[in-house]
């Protein structure tokens, strides 16, 4: 028996939820940054391919995270059905048809020569522009869905689905450069990933300012302010995400940036690599963070407060001894 | 159609958990599940504190945040006001619970013994499995519908029958002369939280 | 696993029976699906409950089945005995387990009988009527208690409330009181005393606006739906009863004058030699004084009686001195007037922490609110008759009562309500069980009414023991094992038998024999009395051979048990009477009453049996069960209002065998006439008839008088003090029979004079609602429902005095006392609660690994409890249950 905690924290939303909406955010801001290169041209070509390659399939195994958690998966197929009043049908059509998009643009892309006949760029073009309101969508939807949960107040704000599509940029575009820096290691790729890098470091900038707009929020309310405290007590937080998921990442991203264009090229990627990893187990720790922290709203009746009390999930008792049968 | 909704009179209550417990055994809920629950709490410094208990179970809102974001419509409210969730419908994502700020919805994977692990159900249990299954099915969104089943065999639900202090008045709502009506009005009873826009039909009645 | 008979299908019956969990023993239903018991809900047709349930009766299905329960005999196989032993227990059959048994029981016969021990639960308080008196009276042994029961709560309480109101307890008439004092109990709120009816009561009260002002060291659920809520240091309750007395008498002048006069000993002339009653030289009655004819008169003289309120009599005197025979005397009320006058506002505060103004303040209000003088009129059996009104109340139970200065404190806080003439009329404190009944008119039974002693005083119609609590026994040399028959007020006492010199004293108190042969019935000794290492190394070790009837394996068929019967619960066991006789399972007021049995609602299940047929069985494998059936008529006449009739009485020679259901029809039959037998009790569980008003409001229809100066006392204590020093008896212990005395006072007990500052702290402990007067630990739902409140696994703690100890909230924490005995727990902190206290719920923190559910839940308080000389009430033997601790971080 554990001593009390007061503020019943959350206890049905976990990993398997903290990794579809990373997932989400993942595909949605890599597919984003892959389309908007597509436009710019040439020279970001393989970013491109990257970017689609890592849309798609990024959102299908969400996806599978998702029906993962339900409690009745075979019933995954209802889950559009009221999308006037519920963001998770609505969800449930946007990463479909992000989904359908983000594939149709990576066949074209990859496996036909629609984008080089004539007329064949336009089409992909306007997939693309179709494909980036989805993925704007789906970005924003892994953090309205949080927002717009009445029932835990430290998630309850528009701030969320802001840090949400900060956080699925930043994780989109270290995918990205993953990728960009795993298939291709030349000095080449180097010119064009130093100013990925310079990119990174300005969104991951962006999600410093926004996580602790976010917090300072929170700290205002008595019941965010409690789930504030709670998430920064958690090592997981502060050192996984704060430390390692941005801070680290930043400095790398800068080192990067201004390191002679010439000198040891080799040990940039190794720095990206690095940098880039930790930035996307940053924004699965933010996401997971933010999830287990939520608690329900303190009642007030009669001028008492009334929280629940938190009762850990306690392991069964051991068996024991039965008496003898 | 009546609309039922339910009065809590704190005056009378003094926290003894009988409502929580004729909840569990009513509707055989598994660990950690307490449909109708106590939350007790604590105001002023001594020697000027005082306790208070605050029996919570479904608000069966008038406008529930739970019906609202339920994707698959599994969450219904019916014509008497009682909120339901259809276990047929529902695919179990808990995002009603979520939604819900008085905490009053449980999601239930599997039906499970309090007894240790490794030993065989003990046949009331093997009831109890059977009967929540049956009406609450595998792996939904579960919570209070004020007994249902026995309000249709004309009983009232299970915590107001079994409360030693008679603090738990349910009642038609809509019928001016029911019980609940009359109290709501002459003892100004309240709802809880309203700035959760929820317009819940459980009403208290103020301590003191 | 497999279940005992399969029940046709599709079967949904509720049975309606009454709940065991606790001694309130409600009127339940239970359902059975097809077989399996699957909720139980209360009784509508009882008036115990009128179909609300507790939390614990509604989670006793639970209990019913839980797979940790002994379902075979078992027999143990570890000769080693003691706390932490592996029993090795082995299941064998019955035959074996009641060979050895009855063999052992045939030694112990042949030895000396009384070497045989009954231990008894208080929570089966209905079964132990039966087969506990029955073996006890049938096999020959005096020797018998129920652990916890008694040394807790009662032997104060009980004897106290039996003489003044002829009560088990005492409680406001919640239907008309206006104003009660609390004095430490959960009355109405949950634990114990007719749980479920009072809280009904209760809540209709407060929402009428009765006020509650609660005396509590914490913010118990008494004192948070309280009016007014006033903290106490613990073992103080007596004082600041007699401060109320005092500032009623001396600062307001508040009495009932009325009251006083003509039901009480408040006018007896006392002598100043000896504090004895002025007595008549003829009749040797006590003496009061005829203020309108100026001479003295005996005190039920026809000119100076009022049995009932519109009787008219003479006035007595109350105040003053008078001149009887040369004999300069004055009334008892003048020397208690003069006696209280030392408990000043002030002089309390010292004691209690409360403050003096509130002390004043509230014996005003109470005696305010009391409207002497006022009257209703109430509807008789013969007419209308006015009576009294006077709705105010004091009352009080465990928390108050458990120390070393439990008789007084006792007398004390009822007095309070003698002094305005608040008892057992419209609107007072009642006396609470079913106290006083005239019968039912088919059969006038059963009769329970109460008759004046000689002197005038209450005597009870019916009692729970053999002996009533008065008039008083006299003190005789000892034959029980824990000498009781020397003290005149107690049921038992622990102070001998868990005393490390026990053999010592019995030799010198001339004892022939020892302890043989336990009997244990549904008890947990080792955690239920006090420190677990005493009462096993002590007092259970010195059994030969103990055996013990039991749900699951506790701690104590751990320890000590060398065969374990499994018993039924009870839902699964017939008990003939359930709330009779007075205790704490019939409600008081105006709604009727109600005589409950208990019936089967399923077979019991694999091969547990009932221990009342199991008594039986052994009885008759003993060949004393015609005793044993003896013993049971005998003890009805006295516990049942009247003795059996002839038709009905159980065959004594031994040629016929009872079962149980027969002898729950004899009995109904007998109680309710022929019509009324089982078969027609069992459809509603209960046998209900209409209760009469004066059997209700009865102080004014009866023409006995109850004591506030305890004359009696005094002989009393001459005649222990001589007997204990005839035996030696101060090389044990230097006993202060002094306390034995016509006047009220308040003592201290050891928690108020520890001298070592490190023990800083009072802690005390308070019956939570779902874990009270029963055993609920082991059951899930109960234990779940525990970890609901934030408290009832804890320490609670008051904020400020834990900041400057270092502790936080959640911090696991050792409390320990004087004498080194220290337990484990983690602290809540909180404001409600009085900063120089620590409040500790239930009997917790088990560590038996048969009951997986149990262990390591709470904190055992029991253990910090210390069984000795220095924390026993010489008055009373109740023990002292609040002890003084330092409390430190326990290491992680």
């Amino acid at each position: 028996m554990d001593p009390k905690v007061n503020g019943q924290l959350q206890r049905e939303w976990g990993w398997l939820i903290a990794t579809y909406l990373f997932l989400g955010g993942v595909g949605g801001g890599a597919y984003t940054i892959a389309a908007i290169n597509s436009f710019l041209g040439e020279s970001l070509e393989l970013s491109t391919t990257v970017g689609l390659w890592i849309a798609f399939p990024a959102l299908l195994v969400g996806t599978l995270f998702l029906i993962a958690d339900l409690g009745s998966p075979s019933r995954a197929v209802l889950a559009g059905m009221k999308p006037r009043t519920s963001w998770i049908a609505r969800g449930t059509w946007i990463i479909t048809i992000f989904m359908i998009l983000s594939f149709l643009h990576l066949i074209l892309h990859q496996f036909t020569t629609v984008g080089e006949a004539a007329g064949g760029a336009t089409a992909i073009n306007i997939i693309a522009v179709g494909g980036i309101v989805f993925a704007i969508g789906t970005m924003a939807y892994t953090g309205i869905l949080l927002g717009a949960s009445k029932g835990i107040p430290f998630w309850r704000t528009g701030v969320v689905p802001v840090v949400f599509v900060i956080s699925a940029v930043v994780t989109g575009h270290f995918a990205i450069m993953l990728g960009v820096t795993l298939l291709s290691n030349t000095a080449d790729t180097l010119v064009p990933l130093r100013t990925m890098a310079l990119e990174a470091a300005g969104l991951v900038i962006l999600e410093v300012l926004a996580i602790l707009f976010f917090l300072q929020a929170a700290f205002r309310q008595p019941d965010p302010r409690e789930s504030a405290e709670r998430i920064l007590r958690k090592r997981m937080f502060v050192i996984g995400y704060f430390v390692l998921g941005l801070a680290v990442p930043l400095i790398l991203m800068i080192v990067v940036y201004r390191s002679a264009p010439d000198a040891a090229a080799a040990g940039m990627f190794p720095a990206i690599t690095i940098g880039a990893l930790l930035g996307l187990l940053g924004g699965l720790i933010l996401r997971q963070a933010v999830l287990i922290c939520g608690a329900l709203p303190t009642l007030n009746m009669a001028g008492f407060e009334f929280r629940r009390i938190h009762r850990p999930k306690e392991p069964k008792p051991d068996i024991g001894m039965l008496p003898p049968q | 159609m009546p609309r039922y909704g339910m009065v809590i009179d704190l005056k009378r209550c003094y926290g003894c958990y009988a409502c929580s417990m004729a909840c569990k055994t009513a509707n055989h809920t598994p660990p950690g599940v307490f449909w109708a629950r106590v939350l007790m709490g604590e105001v002023g410094t001594y020697p000027n504190a005082v306790r208070q208990a605050l029996p919570v179970l479904c608000m069966q809102c008038e406008e529930p945040s739970c019906m609202e974001v339920c994707p698959t419509g599994a969450t219904q409210k019916r014509d008497d006001g009682i909120v339901i969730v259809d276990k047929e419908k529902c695919m179990g994502c808990k995002y009603c619970i979520m939604a819900c700020p008085y905490g009053a919805r449980y999601s239930v994977e599997e039906w499970e013994s309090y007894f240790p692990d490794g030993l065989p159900l003990t046949p009331l249990e093997e009831f109890q499995k059977k009967a929540w299954e049956e009406k609450s099915g595998v792996g939904v969104a579960t919570k209070c519908d004020f007994c249902l089943d026995r309000i249709t065999n004309g009983k009232e639900p299970a915590c107001v029958e079994a409360c030693p202090a008679k603090a738990r008045i349910f009642g038609d709502l809509d019928d001016p002369n029911s019980e609940v009506s009359i109290l709501i009005k002459k003892e100004r009873g309240q709802v809880l939280n309203p700035e959760f826009g929820n317009k819940p039909k459980v009403y208290y009645l103020l301590p003191r | 696993m497999a279940v005992t008979p399969q029940i046709p299908v599709e079967e949904d019956v509720w049975i309606p029976t009454s709940c065991g969990q606790c001694y309130c023993m409600c009127g339940i239903k239970a359902r059975r699906q097809n077989g399996v018991i699957t909720e139980v809900m209360g009784n509508p047709d009882a008036p115990t409950g009128r179909g609300h349930i507790c939390v614990k009766g509604l989670a006793a299905p639970q209990l019913l089945y839980d797979p940790y329960r002994v379902n075979y005999p078992l027999k143990r196989t570890n000769p080693e005995k003691g706390l932490g032993v592996d029993p090795k227990f082995v299941r064998i059959s019955w035959d074996e387990a009641l060979d050895i048994v009855v063999g052992k029981l045939k030694e112990c016969h042949e030895r000396d009988p009384r070497g045989a021990f009954f231990q008894a639960t208080t929570t089966q308080a209905s079964e132990i009527r039966f087969g506990v008196i029955g073996f006890m009276k049938g096999f020959g042994t005096p020797n018998y208690w129920v652990s916890g029961g008694g040394l807790h709560c009662g032997n104060g309480a009980h004897f106290m409330n039996g003489s003044m109101h002829v009560a088990w307890s005492i409680i406001p008439d919640f239907a008309h009181c206006n104003y009660a004092l609390n004095f430490g109990c959960s009355k109405g709120h949950g634990a114990g005393h007719v749980a479920v009816q009072n809280a009904t009561q209760v809540a209709d009260a407060r929402a009428r606006g009765f006020e509650n002002v609660v005396f509590d060291p914490f913010q118990s659920a008494q004192a948070s739906k309280a009016h007014e809520w006033v903290p106490i240091r613990v073992g103080t309750d007596g004082a600041l009863a007699l401060g109320l007395v005092n500032s009623l008498l001396n600062e307001h002048g508040i009495y009932d004058a009325e009251y006083l006069m003509y039901k009480t000993n408040a006018p007896y002339l006392i002598r100043p030699s000896d504090g004895r009653y002025m007595r008549d030289g003829d009749t040797n009655k006590p003496l009061v004084w005829d203020l309108v004819d100026n001479c003295p008169k005996v005190h039920n003289d026809p000119s100076v009686t009022r049995v009932e309120y519109e009787d008219v009599a003479h006035e007595v005197a109350l105040r003053g001195t008078y001149n009887v025979n040369g004999t300069e005397c004055r009334p008892a009320f003048e020397l208690l007037k003069e006696h209280v006058k030392k408990y000043t506002p002030e002089y309390v505060e010292k004691i209690t922490y409360v403050p003096a103004a509130t002390v004043s303040r509230i014996a005003k209000e109470f005696g305010e609110a009391a409207e002497i003088g006022s009257t209703v009129t109430i509807e008789t059996s013969k007419g209308p008759k006015k009576i009294p009104k006077r709705p105010v109340a004091t009352h009080f139970f465990r928390g108050s009562q458990g120390h070393t200065n439990s008789g007084w404190t006792c007398l004390s806080i009822d007095m309070v309500n003698h002094i305005v003439g608040a008892a057992d009329t419209y609107g007072s404190s009642m006396g609470l069980g079913a106290a006083v009944c005239s019968g039912y008119e088919g059969t006038g039974k059963p009769y329970q009414i109460p008759y004046p002693c000689p002197d005038g005083l209450l005597v009870a119609g019916a009692w729970v023991y053999d002996h009533k609590p008065y008039p008083m026994r006299v003190p005789k040399p000892p034959t029980r094992l824990d000498l009781h028959d020397m003290f005149p007020t107690s049921i038992y006492n622990a102070f001998t038998i868990t005393d490390p010199r026990w053999f010592e004293m019995l030799e010198r108190f001339d004892i022939p024999y020892r302890p043989d042969v336990m009997i244990n019935f549904g008890s947990n000794s080792v955690m239920t009395m006090g420190n677990s290492e005493t009462v096993t190394e002590n007092f259970l070790k010195k059994f030969n051979f103990i055996f013990s009837f039991q749900l699951y394996i506790t701690e104590f068929e751990e320890a000590v048990a060398d065969i374990v019967f499994p018993d039924t619960c009870f839902l699964e066991r017939y008990t003939p009477a359930v709330s009779f006789p007075s205790t704490f399972s019939h409600p008081q007021g105006e709604d009727d009453w109600g005589w409950t049995i208990r019936q089967p609602v399923v077979e019991p299940l694999f091969e547990r049996r009932d221990f009342n047929e199991v008594m039986v069985d052994i009885c008759k494998r003993m060949g004393i069960h015609g005793n044993f059936y003896k013993g049971l008529n005998d003890s009805i006449g006295v516990r049942y209002g009247g003795e059996m009739n002839e038709k009905y009485k159980l065959v004594e020679n031994g040629s016929v065998f009872h079962s149980w259901e027969d002898i729950t029809d004899r009995l109904l039959k007998d109680r309710f006439g022929d019509d009324h037998g089982l078969e027609d009790v069992r459809k509603k569980g209960v046998f209900t008839w209409p209760k009469k008003k004066e059997d209700v409001y009865w102080k004014w229809f009866n023409p006995s008088r109850v004591p506030i100066y305890f004359e009696y006392f005094i002989d009393s204590g001459e005649q222990i003090d001589k007997l204990w020093n005839e035996y030696g008896g101060k090389d044990f212990f230097d006993f202060d029979w002094s306390r034995f005395k016509a006047l009220a006072d308040w003592y201290p007990c050891p928690t108020h004079t520890e001298k070592n500052p490190e023990y800083d702290m009072h802690t005390f402990y308070w019956r939570a609602v779902m874990h009270c007067n029963s055993m609920t630990q082991q059951n899930p739902y109960l234990d779940e429902c525990g970890q609901e409140d934030p408290n009832v696994y804890a320490v609670q703690m008051h904020v400020d005095t834990a900041k400057k100890k270092g502790i936080a909230d959640g911090d696991k924490v050792w409390l320990e006392n004087p004498q080194g005995h220290r337990v484990r727990g983690w602290v809540s902190l909180s404001e409600g609660i009085e900063p120089s206290h620590l409040a500790i719920a239930a009997v917790a923190g088990h560590w038996g690994k048969f009951m997986p559910i149990a262990k390591g839940k709470g904190t055992f308080f029991n253990d910090l409890v210390e069984m000795d000389l220095g924390h026993t009430d010489p008055l009373t033997f109740n023990q002292d249950i609040c002890a003084r601790v330092k409390i430190y971080k326990a290491e992680e």
